[in-house]
């Protein structure tokens, strides 16, 4: 009997240690991989945030991934890397030309590898607090009314998409953004985007209400 | 022409030398932060000038339009988003960037309206 459970135990085990060393040889090659495509080239993956004045930001070609473990939600950047469509409707740091999107597509283990080294890049500064993406009235009223965020932001209404477009479009953001980075980002500004066009809310929005927008903004479909 | 009626708002974005996070020119300030609305020559025609925007972006480069405000106005537009709900929204992201500023915005745009006879 005890040793059919010691038999039992094995495959267990077996894929645990499997999943284990998967998880870890995943974010090493997804490094690696990384590196090879020089994908650094246009995304900065080493914190903190480096651009102090308008130029840096603008010689960026790129959005910065060095906490993209905390700002995505985990299996869209292995979804988006199979099929990269555009997020931004304008090209990156560009307030006229539009984004063509030709983003290098990935496929097979590399997309996982990548995907999986993305997802351990991770900031301090979003703390665990569990925002749950829910399209509540504080949130809408301030995302809407209050702070017009749509401007800047396409959003899908009723089926087609409305908004601005200098922003990146938080259409179906419940897909892709983590509500307590969405908190983060609003609330400490500075450490994720020093420079950047968006307006800085912290001060303005009281932090129930900036908790409402992003629980709304997470759940934009 | 264009660029002699959009130098208030340009000259209001001349906050450089003391601030060591924005350093900028008046034009590298403007076309970061105010041309996605208003467009990169102040025309009121920037990329998020859509039907859906509540309110349709000021045309900086209209003597028409520029002559309805008092310097506090524009003054505030900067600081604060001016006096319509959708614009404060959308305009105030100086607040907080360049509030320590607000004395020198003062001096400056009202050197800048000196010069132009206003």
């Amino acid at each position: 009997m005890r040793r059919a459970v010691y038999l039992s135990a094995i495959p267990v085990l077996a894929a645990a240690i499997f999943i284990s060393t998967g998880a870890h040889a995943g974010v090493a090659e997804g490094k690696k991989a990384f590196e090879a495509r020089k994908c650094a080239s246009c995304h900065q993956v080493a914190g903190p945030a480096a651009e102090k004045t308008i130029k840096d930001q603008l010689s960026k070609k790129g959005p910065e991934l060095w906490y993209s473990g905390s700002k995505f939600k985990a299996g869209f950047l292995e979804k988006w890397r199979a099929d990269p469509r555009p997020i931004r409707p304008l090209a990156y740091n560009s307030v006229t030309e539009r984004n063509t999107g030709g983003h290098p597509m990935l496929s097979g283990q590399e997309k996982a590898d990548v995907a999986a080294y993305l997802m351990s890049l991770k900031s301090a500064d979003v703390k665990p607090l569990g925002i749950q993406a829910a399209d509540n009235p504080k949130g809408r009223i301030a995302f809407v009314r209050k702070h017009s965020c749509y401007g800047c932001h396409q959003v899908r209404t009723r089926g087609s998409l409305v908004g601005g477009f200098s922003g990146p479009s938080l259409a179906e953001a419940s897909e892709r953004l983590n509500p307590d980075w969405v908190y983060a980002y609003l609330s400490k500004p500075s450490v994720f985007k020093p420079v950047k066009m968006m307006p800085v809310y912290a001060g303005i929005i009281n932090d129930a209400e900036m908790k409402g927008l992003a629980a709304y903004v997470g759940s934009l479909r | 022409m264009t660029i002699r009626l959009l130098m208030p708002a340009l000259v209001f974005f001349a906050l450089g030398a003391g601030i060591p996070a924005y350093a900028a020119t008046a034009e590298e300030n403007y076309r970061f932060h105010c041309a996605q609305c208003h467009g990169l020559e102040g025309k009121g025609n920037g990329i998020n000038a859509t039907r859906e925007m509540p309110v349709s972006p000021r045309d900086h480069t209209s003597a028409l339009e520029m002559g309805k405000l008092t310097d506090a106005d524009i003054i505030n537009a900067i600081t604060d988003g001016g006096r319509r709900q959708a614009s404060r929204a959308s305009c105030r992201r100086t607040e907080n960037t360049f509030k320590n500023e607000i004395p020198r915005i003062e001096g400056l745009s009202e050197e800048a309206l000196q010069l132009q006879g206003r």
